[in-house]
């Protein structure tokens, strides 16, 4: 979990699109770690299909997907953020904090054992939708998006709320039709606005 | 039995989409499937309202409200499949679109109805929510159709916005299951289990899952403050695309809302799902009326008009007992109109060739038919008597002053403002001299049909509801 919630504050801080692939692909691997366990753990032998599917898809193919288009249109850095790095490192600090509270306490305490990785896995959650909000690169949002999906992977296992097999696959097919929808409309935005960066759209004002 | 089959015409459809390559054989198939699938509704309507909700399969279950909805969808589906024949056929007539994009187009369509239908009968949440995540896939093509760098930016922002959204729905879906995983339930999580074990929720957590819920869902309703993809969308869609996600994809979203509202309510009692509801509603008819007044946008217009109305609605759930059975008759009147004043948006769209209030001047002249239309949905949107949804306003409002009097009073008055704003921009439109590059007469009388027929159904149940509808309403009124 720890990993995932690093991988999070990196995908913060840096300002090349390759890096921030990559982070995004160890941290979907972390996420396949925890499924393992999680097999391991319940013995359900149709597990396999998810930790493969999520192998394949999010480990393997996103990455792939997004590395060619930073090839592609010559993306090797981010768009900008909204807020100055000291800013946006005392939200992510209020973020965790308030994630850690009392207030959420119901939530992180479903099962007693796993609170401090249930508050870790909030937390991401919270700063998650903290980078899609702060960042002015399509890539940026894509990944935070995906960042979100990892984010409550992880706390779904760490509360024991995993669903049937079938019902996982067909998150995961959801999930990989939108990385390929979402990486569509990066090439079209691309094609139309020549930059990644959302603050060119400006299409929409009457 | 009748999932099964809507699921078959609809696969059928989508194939011969891909594979055909002969424009007219995929329009055959796609009204073919809508119709099937209207008839379908109908059938498992009247199965609904004789004999009570059912499940088909293990993954399917129709209860009443699922059932109005169905029907919802088949009729609009239907009639917006017919429109966008030849909606479709002058776009290619201009050189707007080729082939390519028609065979997209009616793929994509199949699909979204395809995909509501799943969504409304699923029987567990997360087969739902995966439905509705479909619906989201399906229509960002749909929205981004005429590729210009507008329709773009749209599509890119619903389906961010629209994502994120739903992310946090699923998170919300999931904290209801706690309550099955303590009881140690495993296998497919339906909503009747949800509801059978909700004694085994956690209050606070249970209040925590359907903020999330109704932010999630409500953010694919147009609730306000999570409206903001909504008008860019609906504006810069195909009008029978704007038809279908204004007046039966948002329904569709709300309904999940409200299944997770039954099982909140068990848990917690109904206030606090119900304070909720009121204040997302509110909310939405307050921006939305103060908005509309600054529109120069047609399709803009009505798409604000969806968010007012979802918010009349929110508010009726939220007011309970007689503002429930309104507020579902509501969900019935808005969709019929809100298609019909779409689809004659998207008539005048291809006459003016502009969505632009300022340059429509004298649809009246030009387009007589659709003018007088576009004015009688007008004034049924807007609740003017002795119109069903002014009845149903009045119900809604009635149901609110006895709990919440400033609340109606204030929504009352935010009603006014938003017939003021309308009104002023309608009037622009459809009277004053024509352009005189703007040609008299309409543009083909299938361009009529649809819409005529729905404004006529809206008023017919204006007047009449018909027996087996009356009992769906009745019982989800009793449910929700």
């Amino acid at each position: 979990m720890g990993i995932i919630f690093l991988t999070l504050i990196f995908l913060h801080l840096t300002k090349k699109n390759f890096i921030a692939t990559v982070a995004y692909a160890i941290q979907s691997f972390a996420i396949v770690i925890i499924l393992l366990n999680s097999f391991f753990e319940t013995g359900n032998i149709y597990m396999y299909v998810v930790i493969l599917a999520t192998l394949i898809i999010k480990v393997i193919l996103a990455p792939l997907f997004f590395n060619r288009l930073i090839k592609k249109h010559d993306l090797v850095f981010s768009a900008s953020t909204y807020l100055n790095t000291p800013l946006m490192l005392i939200i992510i600090a209020v973020l965790t904090f308030v994630a850690n509270s009392r207030k959420f306490a119901p939530l992180t305490g479903i099962i007693p054992a796993n609170q401090t990785l249930l508050s870790l896995a909030l937390s991401s959650i919270f700063i998650s939708l903290f980078l899609i909000v702060n960042r002015k690169g399509t890539l940026s949002q894509i990944l935070g998006i995906l960042s979100l999906e990892n984010s409550i992977v992880a706390f779904i296992v760490f509360a024991g709320l995993e669903q049937s097999v079938g019902l996982q696959v067909g998150v995961i097919f959801d999930i990989f039709i939108w990385i390929i929808i979402a990486f569509m409309f990066m090439s079209m935005i691309h094609k139309h606005f020549g930059s990644q960066d959302i603050t060119s759209m400006k299409n929409l004002k009457d | 039995m009748e999932i099964i089959i809507i699921i078959l015409a609809f696969i059928i459809a989508t194939l011969t989409g891909l594979f055909s390559k002969k424009r007219s054989v995929i329009e055959f198939f796609s009204v073919a499937a809508s119709l099937i699938a209207f008839v379908e509704s109908v059938i498992a309507a009247l199965k609904v309202s004789f004999h009570g909700a059912y499940s088909s399969t293990v993954f399917f279950s129709v209860d009443s409200l699922g059932a109005i909805v169905m029907l919802i969808i088949g009729f609009i589906g239907l009639a917006v499949t017919i429109y966008s024949i030849q909606y479709l056929r002058k776009e290619t007539d201009k050189n707007v679109i080729g082939f390519k994009r028609v065979k997209q187009y009616f793929i994509l369509l199949n699909l979204f109805l395809l995909a509501m239908f799943l969504a409304i009968t699923a029987s567990s949440p997360i087969f739902a929510w995966i439905c509705i995540e479909a619906t989201t896939l399906s229509t960002a093509f749909l929205i981004s159709f005429y590729n210009k760098p507008s329709s773009m930016e749209a599509a890119w922002k619903y389906l961010i916005i629209n994502s994120v959204g739903l992310l946090l729905a699923f998170f919300g879906t999931l904290l209801y299951f706690t309550s099955v995983s303590q009881s140690g339930g495993t296998g497919l999580v339906s909503w009747q289990l949800l509801l059978a074990n909700v004694s085994h929720l956690d209050p606070l957590l249970a209040k925590i899952a359907f903020i999330f819920a109704l932010i999630g869902y409500g953010t694919k309703v147009g609730f306000a403050p999570m409206h903001t993809w909504l008008p860019d969308a609906h504006s810069k869609a195909p009008a029978p695309v704007s038809a279908l996600l204004s007046g039966v994809l948002l329904n569709v979203a709300l309904v999940i809302v409200l299944k997770f509202k039954v099982i909140t309510d068990a848990c917690v009692g109904s206030d606090f799902s119900q304070n909720l509801l009121i204040a997302f509603g509110l909310l939405s008819i307050l921006i939305a009326s103060l908005i509309i007044f600054n529109q120069k946008n047609y399709k803009r217009l009505i798409a604000y008009s969806s968010i007012e109305n979802m918010g009349v609605m929110a508010l009726g759930f939220g007011f309970g007992g007689l503002g429930i059975f309104a507020a579902i008759l509501h969900m019935i009147y808005n969709a019929l109109t809100k298609s019909a004043l779409f689809l004659s948006a998207g008539t005048i769209f291809l006459k003016y060739s502009s969505t632009k209030i300022a340059k429509v001047k004298g649809a009246l002249t030009a387009l007589p038919v659709t003018s007088i239309l576009f004015l009688i949905g007008f004034f049924i949107i807007t609740g003017t008597p002795p119109s069903g949804i002014f009845l149903t306003k009045v119900y809604i409002l009635t149901a609110g002053f006895k709990s919440h009097p400033v609340i109606s009073i204030v929504a009352l008055l935010l009603m006014v403002i938003l017939f003021v704003g309308f009104l002023k921009h309608v009037v622009a439109m459809v009277f004053g001299e024509k352009p005189e590059t703007v040609k008299t007469g309409e543009e083909s009388i299938w361009l009529i049909i649809p819409p005529v027929v729905l404004i006529a159904v809206v008023l017919c149940l204006s007047f009449f509801i018909p027996p087996f509808l009356y009992n769906l309403i009745k019982d989800a009124t009793l449910h929700y």
